[in-house]
């Protein structure tokens, strides 16, 4: 044991002192952070500029009204000019005539594209005796363009036109636009989460974290893992795991290096905890009393089983991780051997959208106990809806008894392929270490 | 009691055998020398010795009983792969390599100060391993294997890739483990070094033992009819004399081994005034003759190559 303790003592100072330690630290949250701010700076400082978009309208009544619709402050851009500036094409000679000759100064960059409104929108949808189910009548009208993806730019103006088309047709039948929006007000469904305990929480916010915890969940197992299989390497590569194995045995280095740079990853969690739990007093004591703004808060229980689940996942891939670096001779070598073991964490991450709206579905409560999925599914499940103790437990057994089962697997794979070099083993191979006496 | 017993191991890896019913002992308080060429074994035997390979047959015998983990503290050993941790600090790292071995903090750091001294490394404590030169990474790989003042030391091939001044320094520790009643086995291909120190030898050849015991002894059994002649000329003609049994030709320096019932006194005078004789010299052979000799063939040729430097 004592050993052992020296082999964590290593690994640890070894690490905690890296730079690389001492900025992933620091820069963790700020580049978590950045994950969720930059994409929105992005979107919304995209660069926009005013377009020229022909338009050949064969009702002759939508053009003035859409025109004036995209005169309006919503479609404009940040510096008050029009953001779409409209061009009327008449149907002379021809429709087609019209539409090749646009074709030609869509693709001659004149204009950036044209709408082509066909004759029928206004009546399409209302005319009873035409089809039997008029809703069901599709009403279209084309964009043409050279590309087609920006999708703001399309919403805007589907929008604006649909709003023409829809006043238009109220007034034909007599109605009043205004009064019509009134009545088709929608109601919003408020959802609000109610716990055993009796008190209600707002959901605001639940899905964040959730999403988030189970994230920081998977990159940790994920970059500490990839730190041991590293260490592992780096000690068979140099030699000194022979010098090391004259003095321990190869199970009481392979345990000393998981727990040591476990070790490590909950410092690296520690400091964060405490920067999390220092930048909230601090900002709550900024923010006015009766703002609406509150830091979504992160119940104590949900920590707490954070902190287990992470533990648990962090030893039952960390003996995997150790195990292929065991067993190869380089980086380059072990990326093929990780590839299923990086699967094993990615599956629950695709599953995650499905975990949190059907958290308690028959599926969800499978999939979070297989072993492999439960530090992540397990856990989401918990923070969005809090299952049964029962079944908590259960799958914390059973991640448990897998832990136990892969440390005794792979401790015979490791000693041997510790002390391996040269050709990458075949699973047969590896098959037959584990059996060595 | 002997400090180390092998008696009968085997160790095939597929259908070659890398070791093959070997047995030799240790008697405490000597240096013994475990020789043969490249691929011999040497490495296997070691290895298998400390637990690293398990024999498919056979028994080892550690300081008196079997390898395991107390025993390991009280064995020191310097594997063929050097290697260090090349990312830790010199003192940092002789600390953690000596607390495996059992040593206590405040014990290793006197046996750390003093070895470094010993060794002309004070300077370099504090940086990092990566940074020394190829030679002091191979004596700080030897402070390792001796820091916890273990009673067996097994050094496998420890004078690769040493200057002569570092070769003498490491000879002269060795002997002075041996005063200090340590037990010494190091393996290696280079006979010179055997000669000086080692007490006992055994010869490996092919996975199997070909010679073993005192080193005296087995060079009085090869008995006195053995010559070293000193010569200027053409001497080629001597390898036709019908009591040459062999001839190791150096050019100026010739080690001649007569047939059994060849007397030297005779072969003098068929040389006299054909070639002229610096010095004629009958004594018992060298190791490396005897190497040679026992080991025959075109394996060795190599191995002639690095001893003759």
């Amino acid at each position: 044991m004592r050993k052992i303790l020296s082999v964590i003592k290593r690994e640890y100072i070894q690490i905690v002192r890296t730079k690389g330690f001492i900025i992933g630290t620091v820069l963790g949250p700020v580049f978590m952070l950045a994950l969720i701010v930059v994409p929105i700076i992005v979107s919304s400082a995209s660069v926009e500029k005013q377009e020229t978009i022909g338009v050949v309208d064969l009702t002759n009544e939508i053009f003035m009204e859409l025109d004036s619709k995209l005169d309006h402050g919503d479609y404009r851009l940040k510096d008050g000019f029009r953001r779409y500036v409209l061009e009327k094409f008449e149907p002379s000679p021809g429709v087609e005539e019209v539409r090749n000759e646009l074709r030609e100064r869509v693709l001659k960059k004149e204009i950036s594209a044209y709408i082509y409104i066909p004759e029928d929108v206004l009546e399409a949808g209302v005319r009873e005796s035409a089809v039997k189910d008029p809703v069901q009548e599709e009403v279209k009208a084309e964009y043409v363009s050279e590309h087609t993806t920006d999708f703001e730019e399309l919403r805007a103006l589907n929008r604006a036109l649909n709003n023409v088309v829809i006043e238009k047709r109220l007034k034909r039948e007599g109605l009043d636009p205004q009064k019509v929006a009134q009545y088709i007000k929608r109601v919003e469904l408020q959802p609000i989460k109610i716990t055993k305990k009796g008190e209600e929480e707002d959901t605001a916010g639940t899905f964040m974290i959730s999403y988030f915890l189970a994230l920081i969940i998977y990159m940790a197992i994920l970059i500490y893992g990839q730190v041991i299989m590293r260490g592992v390497i780096e000690e068979k590569s140099s030699r000194v795991v022979e010098v090391v194995l004259s003095s321990l045995k190869p199970f009481q280095l392979m345990m000393g290096k998981i727990l040591g740079i476990g070790a490590v990853g909950l410092t690296q969690f520690s400091i964060w905890t405490l920067f999390g739990i220092g930048a909230s007093v601090y900002s709550t004591s900024f923010i006015p009393a009766g703002a609406d703004f509150a830091m979504p808060s992160i119940p104590a229980h949900v920590f707490i089983y954070f902190v287990v689940f992470f533990i648990l996942g962090y030893f039952l891939f960390g003996t995997l991780y150790a195990a292929i670096g065991s067993m190869v001779n380089s980086e380059k070598e072990a990326q093929q051997l990780v590839m299923p073991v990086t699967m094993f964490l990615i599956v629950p991450i695709m599953l995650m959208i499905f975990i949190i709206r059907a958290p308690d579905s028959s599926l969800a409560v499978f999939l979070s106990f297989i072993p492999f999925f439960t530090p992540i599914l397990m856990f989401l499940r918990i923070t969005v809806l809090l299952p049964p103790f029962a079944q908590i437990g259960a799958s914390i057994v059973i991640l448990t008894l897998t832990i136990l089962l892969m440390i005794w697997l792979v401790a015979k794979i490791y000693r041997v392929g510790i002390l391996m070099y040269g050709k990458r083993p075949k699973f047969a191979e590896v098959v037959r270490w584990i059996r060595y006496r | 009691m002997n400090a180390l017993e092998i008696e009968g191991i085997s160790k095939s890896f597929g259908d070659f055998y890398a070791v093959k019913k070997l047995s030799f002992e240790i008697p405490p308080g000597t240096i013994y020398g475990l020789l043969g060429p490249n691929g011999a074994g040497k490495t296997t035997t070691i290895r298998m010795v400390m637990n690293i390979i398990i024999p498919d047959e056979g028994s080892i015998k550690v300081l008196n009983r079997r390898m395991d983990d107390e025993l390991k503290e009280r064995v020191g050993y310097l594997p063929e792969d050097r290697g260090l941790y090349p990312k830790m600090k010199v003192g940092e790292l002789l600390l953690f390599l000596a607390e495996i071995k059992g040593l206590k903090g405040s014990e290793a750091r006197k046996e750390i100060d003093f070895w470094l001294e010993r060794f002309d490394l004070s300077d370099w404590k504090s940086k990092k391993v990566e940074e020394l030169s190829r030679g002091m990474q191979q004596k700080l790989q030897f402070i390792v294997t001796v820091i916890h003042q273990p009673e067996l030391i097994i050094l496998d091939e420890p004078f690769s890739g040493l200057d002569p001044v570092n070769t003498k320094l490491l000879k002269d520790i060795m002997l002075e483990m041996k005063e200090k009643d340590r037990t010494i086995v190091f393996s290696t291909h280079r006979m010179e070094q055997v000669e000086m120190i080692c007490d006992n030898i055994c010869l490996i050849n092919k996975a199997e033992r070909v010679l073993e015991g005192n080193l005296s002894q087995i060079k009085k059994e090869y008995g006195k009819n053995t010559v070293i002649l000193d010569y200027d000329g053409e001497a080629n003609f001597i390898k036709n004399f019908p009591e040459i049994e062999k001839i190791d030709d150096y050019g100026k320096f010739m080690e001649i081994k007569l047939k059994e019932k060849s007397s030297p006194q005779d072969l003098l005078p068929k040389l006299v005034g054909k070639i002229s004789i610096n010095k004629y010299e009958v004594k018992e052979p060298t190791l490396n003759a005897i190497f040679i000799e026992k080991v025959g063939g075109k394996e060795v040729k190599d191995e002639e190559d690095t001893i003759s430097h």
